[in-house]
């Protein structure tokens, strides 16, 4: 099986015709081949080929209009593909069947949390959804881990913007997916629930999970990244390994490339 | 319980919930029949007009256009922070969301039924008398085919421009058979006939509601996958 990410003539930079060795992480667990989204006569997504291992954080880095969340929406299984497959532990995400969706979780930039419900039924109905059994255990355990504990019977929107956020990370963890997908989590956090949610994204590095971001935030991108893409204008234009970025160099180094590209 | 009663169940208590947190729903349908209620007691020369020959359309009327206000907003609270979305990437399976969504808006549009019932027994001062318990079957009936198809076509009508404008646009031609069942069936009962002598009606009538409940458990996934 390869590993990791774009065709060769998709790729530009260092990491030209870059594939990863699979051993030096585990099995792979999520795949993407041909992944194409058209809107009419705008394509969102154009071809996009990925394969990530157990344990991987794969940063995607883009300008706006890039199809980076529509990217996402593919991946989770939200958003059907024009053309290609998405693959999760070899199983491939078919509509007519639900068994997958356990593998999954999503944190959109909207938060699928409901404003009247409390932060503890709000979990407790996803919960339930998931068809999970422990949830007297579990959703106290998630809610600390996102620093919520004290505020489970606060309504959702009673919470301020970060908590909300946090709370929307504590459902997508909810049912211990192997595949987390973050699409903006920072957005109008301010820097202390930046860090709070910085913390909780770290935990996520367990070796476990596979996580792939989709961010405009460079510094934060690349702190949790093992690996690094940017899309442009549907494709990756650009890949490679945390190990081979430039972190003090890296946002002339993305000026360029979606330069280049745009 | 198996897991697909237990999804179910999860999304029925989260949708009344909701509705008992708000009371958006509850006071827009039930502020309509009671104003219904009111406006046609005024408007209906008695001395002329037997209340119970007109009864029974008149409720049915405020039935459909009270629920269409109720039904018509039930994906609303869904699509506030992309929550339907949440639900959609959950393995509940799709049938077993618009199972539970329905029984969530029949549940709220019985109520509405029962207060329309006794709104108009009130203004009108006729009842269903000895056959109020098939009349409350009728009223029962029609609204499981009402809201079966009026939350098939919120869903389409949600993810539209024109939104709730569209909802009447799309149902209201289907759920002629249902009027013309269920109120006819009712003005028979309201006027004492036995209901041996509407049952032809009211099997229409449940055989209506069914094929509304199926079809919109198979149908619903294409409605509201992306």
């Amino acid at each position: 099986m390869t590993d990791v990410v774009s065709p060769a003539e998709d790729t530009l930079g260092a990491e030209e015709g870059d594939r990863l060795d699979s051993n030096l992480f585990g099995s792979v667990v999520l795949e993407a081949d041909g992944l194409r989204r058209e809107y009419g006569p705008v394509i969102a997504v154009d071809g996009i080929d990925l394969s990530l291992a157990e344990g991987e954080f794969l940063t995607i880095f883009g300008p706006n209009g890039a199809g980076k969340s529509s990217l996402l929406g593919m991946l989770a299984g939200a958003m059907r593909p024009t053309a290609g497959i998405v693959r999760v532990r070899g199983q491939e995400l078919a509509f007519s069947d639900t068994g997958w969706r356990h593998r999954i979780g999503m944190l959109s930039h909207r938060g699928f949390l409901y404003g009247r419900l409390t932060a503890e039924e709000n979990l407790r109905f996803y919960g339930k959804l998931f068809g999970l059994v422990d949830l007297e255990e579990r959703i106290p355990a998630r809610l600390d881990q996102v620093g919520l504990g004290a505020r489970a019977r606060f309504q959702a929107r009673q919470l301020s913007h970060g908590m909300r956020q946090r709370l929307s990370l504590a459902r997508a963890l909810l049912h211990d997916p192997d595949v987390v997908l973050l699409d903006e989590p920072y957005t109008g956090l301010d820097p202390s629930a930046a860090g709070v949610l910085r913390g909780v994204l770290e935990e996520l590095k367990d070796g476990r999970r596979t996580v792939v971001m989709v961010t405009h935030n460079l510094r934060e991108g690349l702190e949790m990244a093992t690996r690094v893409a940017i899309q442009v204008a549907g494709r990756f234009a650009w890949h490679g390994r945390i190990e081979s970025v430039d972190r003090e160099d890296f946002e002339r180094h993305y000026h360029e490339v979606v330069e280049a590209r745009a | 319980m198996n897991t697909y009663l237990t999804q179910m169940w999860a999304i029925i208590w989260k949708d009344l919930i909701l509705e008992i947190r708000s009371r958006e729903r509850i006071a827009a349908m039930g502020a309509f029949a009671v104003l219904a209620g009111v406006l046609f007691n005024f408007s209906i020369d008695t001395t002329t007009t037997r209340p119970q020959d007109v009864a029974a359309g008149l409720i049915w009327m405020t039935l459909v256009f009270g629920g269409l206000l109720g039904v018509g907003r039930t994906f609303h609270l869904e699509s506030q922070d992309g929550a339907l979305q949440g639900v959609l990437m959950s393995p509940a399976p799709k049938d077993a969301v618009f199972l539970a969504k329905t029984a969530a808006n029949f549940a709220l549009l019985y109520a509405v039924s029962l207060l329309v019932l006794g709104v108009f027994g009130l203004f009108f001062g006729v009842g269903p008398g000895q056959n109020l318990g098939w009349v409350v079957l009728v009223l029962g009936v029609g609204s499981l085919g009402f809201v079966a198809l009026g939350t098939l076509f919120a869903a389409v009508s949600t993810g539209t421009s024109m939104g709730e404008t569209l909802l009447p646009v799309l149902v209201f031609p289907l759920l002629v058979p249902m009027v013309i069942y269920g109120a006819g069936a009712t003005t028979w009962l309201m006027n004492g006939r036995p209901f041996v002598e509407v049952e032809g009606n009211v099997r229409m009538l449940g055989a209506f509601a069914l094929a509304a409940v199926a079809a919109g458990a198979v149908l619903f996934r294409y409605v509201v996958e992306d």
